[in-house]
């Protein structure tokens, strides 16, 4: 019970719990983006569940880029980073366990929220199950990809937008994904491509940021 | 085989000696006027093809002609991002100043090659396709790359500590190199989930040997003035970087000397 | 007296380590070593470099040029493969790691699970060592400066940990604090363990004294 992925999830979990701030914070956000869009466009049933799983979509998207900015910075300010850096234990590990933490805390959680908006846009049954399977197998890559993002920038003082800046380009391709599911679902189409698609993400996510992570911690904490 | 390992320890040696900021510094004397030179030369023989050699296209006319510009440019954009990315990673695993060097002074050439195939781009859809602006894939990576260029140049400049930010753009030179083939695919296969690909094809194929030389000398040229450009502009980093170093300072010495003559 | 008596060894040297910020030279050709029951105080102006060669030595920053080597044996450039010399350090700069949300027993467990030394009884007792032991379940944010600095020592009361690095390690604590401090890195030095420290004041009439030896940047 010693692994240093267990070990990590164990004390994120802690800290969690003693900060909810970090679980609910998220979670209004996105809910808030997502009403945004009813109340600025025509008031057509017919017209929000077609584009409600994209909005979803966009929404969750703001809502974990949001949350980034977060993801380093305590421990960056009060030294934690700085120990992990200098010990023995893999980094790259360590941070791996940090972002599934963080994902549960932020993608798992919007992803269990979102059939409850998909009935308010009137989203048909059969599609809300592929948005929440497209926003369960596609937010965990939007995590690991912008903690690269959030180790870059966590030594600057206002990272937020540059933070935005280098990570959304590289989110589109699971968002042209993600959303495009529930295009293909509702032409009645097959979605296996896409959800193959964003498996192949997913999994080049786990093994490759990682190290990304760690990699870029090492440069910015000097 | 003796040969070989004759060649290799060249290139290796050579290599390295173009790593160090001072070596760069010499060689640059004279490699940077011969790649204006090479620019000059090929694009002004490519654009007199180009311009009036070429025939007119049957169905597009004289319009088609933005293409001897637009192709190069759009070949630049994604050529100097390998050229970024692998320069990048040559400076993350061998912390060799001169690649990080190389890397940061070709992210706004690049940019400019991506902006600049995208208005030619547009200005060509214009009259041929009726419209400035599809979403197209071709078009919509092409956009996403020019963001993840300003990404990369915006990170460099967000440091104080040069040696912090040249690191920290290079990881994400390198990060992008992953995922630039990824967002092409996805937005390729995305719009023609959308509209039928009859939008836009490349130049078409059978293209007559009188259009494709042009073609071929512009995008030399502009590959030449990519060389050229990146030269003038690491000279200029490189004194900037080594204005502390010995040789920089003997440099401004003889250039006052010189002045003073 | 057997003790002194046997040849010290030595644990840390220092070769021609230079390091630049910017365009500024911090040091240049440094050379030092240190050894067992050994402790070398760093001194040196304000910007001068202090903190940036303790954390040179932790590996968190990355020298200009130099070598460092560990019982003899060179470290590794990139120190984060170095599990071997990196299980030997322990490192408190200004921040401490320590997490606000967390009790202090809990922050305490955290670190001695990762070092793979986790004993209940073992944290109660240096808890009561450091004298905060009625503060053990109280989350850390609620502590005062002083004992938020007690509890990150008790983090390096372990004999794993050969050399500590202690950036201004009497900053803020009281006069009974320092003396707690001065006493276990005694206790430290007494058990063959070196530290690396940087004071602002002289350390000449501390009890470290008789294991002092200074390095100017």
């Amino acid at each position: 019970m010693n692994s240093t992925f267990i070990l990590f999830c164990r004390r994120e979990w802690q800290l969690l719990f003693r900060n909810t701030a970090n679980l609910v914070q998220p979670l209004c956000f996105f809910v808030i983006i997502t009403l945004l869009f009813p109340f600025s466009l025509p008031l057509e049933n017919e017209l929000l569940s077609r584009i409600g799983g994209g909005v979803i979509w966009v929404s969750a998207v703001l809502a974990i880029l949001m949350s980034l900015d977060a993801m380093f910075k305590a421990d960056y300010n009060d030294g934690a980073l700085e120990q992990w850096l200098m010990h023995p234990r893999s980094l790259p590990i360590a941070m791996l366990a940090k972002v599934f933490i963080h994902w549960v805390a932020t993608g798992l959680l919007l992803t269990l929220f979102s059939p409850v908006l998909s009935m308010a846009f009137r989203i048909p049954t059969d599609q809300i199950w592929v948005l929440f399977i497209g926003l369960l197998l596609g937010t965990p890559s939007l995590s690991l990809i912008g903690a690269i993002g959030a180790a870059l920038t966590v030594s600057l003082h206002r990272g937020g937008v540059l933070l935005a800046v280098i990570i959304l380009p590289l989110y589109i391709p699971i968002l042209i994904f993600g959303a495009g599911m529930i295009t293909q679902s509702s032409l009645g189409a097959s979605i296996d491509s896409q959800v193959y698609a964003l498996i192949a993400i997913l999994t080049l996510a786990i093994t490759l940021t990682p190290f990304a992570i760690a990699g870029a911690l090492r440069i910015t904490i000097e | 085989m003796k040969f070989l390992s004759t060649i290799w320890q060249f290139l290796n040696r050579s290599f390295f000696r173009l790593g160090s900021p001072r070596e760069f510094y010499k060689i640059s004397n004279y490699v940077t006027p011969v790649f204006g030179l090479l620019f000059l030369v090929l694009t002004l023989i490519g654009s007199y093809n180009a311009l009036f050699v070429a025939p007119a296209d049957y169905q597009q006319g004289d319009s088609y002609r933005i293409l001897f510009v637009h192709v190069p440019s759009a070949w630049l954009s994604l050529f100097i991002y390998i050229v970024m990315a692998s320069a990048a990673a040559i400076g993350l695993i061998w912390r060799m100043k001169m690649a990080y060097i190389v890397a940061i002074c070709s992210a706004p050439i690049g940019a400019t090659f991506t902006a600049i195939a995208l208005a030619t781009g547009s200005l060509w859809g214009a009259p041929i396709w009726g419209t400035w602006w599809e979403w197209d894939a071709r078009l919509t990576s092409e956009l996403i790359l020019l963001f993840i260029y300003f990404g990369v140049m915006a990170l460099y400049y967000a440091f104080e500590e040069r040696t912090t930010a040249e690191r920290a753009m290079a990881v994400l030179a390198v990060v992008g190199i992953v995922i630039v083939p990824i967002i092409h695919y996805s937005v390729e296969w995305w719009s023609s989930l959308h509209q039928g690909a009859t939008v836009f094809r490349e130049g078409g194929p059978a293209m007559p040997p009188s259009m494709l030389k042009p073609l071929l000398y512009n995008a030399l040229g502009f590959t030449f003035f990519y060389g050229y450009i990146l030269f003038l502009r690491a000279r200029n980093m490189v004194l900037d970087n080594e204005r502390k170093s010995k040789w920089v300072q003997e440099l401004v010495n003889k250039e006052h000397n010189k002045e003073a003559h | 007296m057997i003790d002194s008596q046997k040849a010290k060894e030595v644990l840390l040297q220092a070769q021609e380590l230079a390091c630049t910020r910017g365009d500024r030279r911090l040091f240049e050709s440094l050379e030092f070593s240190l050894s067992e029951a050994e402790c070398l105080h760093v001194i040196g102006s304000n910007g001068s470099g202090k903190t940036s060669l303790l954390r040179i030595i932790a590996g968190i920053n990355h020298p200009t040029k130099g070598r460092i080597t560990w019982s003899g044996k060179p470290v590794l450039n990139n120190h984060s493969s170095d599990t071997e010399f990196l299980a030997n350090l322990a490192y408190l700069g200004h921040k401490d790691g320590l997490k606000n949300e967390l009790t202090s027993v809990e922050n305490l467990s955290f670190y001695r699970r990762l070092e793979n030394t986790f004993d209940p009884n073992q944290i109660d007792r240096d808890l009561a060592q450091m004298g905060i032991l009625e503060h053990a379940d109280i989350s850390v944010g609620k502590l005062s400066f002083g004992q938020r600095r007690r509890l990150a020592f008790a983090r390096l009361l372990r004999s794993e940990f050969k050399l500590w690095i202690l950036d201004e390690p009497f900053t803020g604590v009281d006069a009974e604090g320092r003396e707690l401090i001065e006493q276990i890195c005694l206790e430290h030095l007494a058990t063959s363990g070196a530290i690396i420290l940087t004071n602002h004041q002289s350390l000449e009439g501390s009890s470290l004294a008789p294991h002092l030896s200074e390095l100017r940047l």
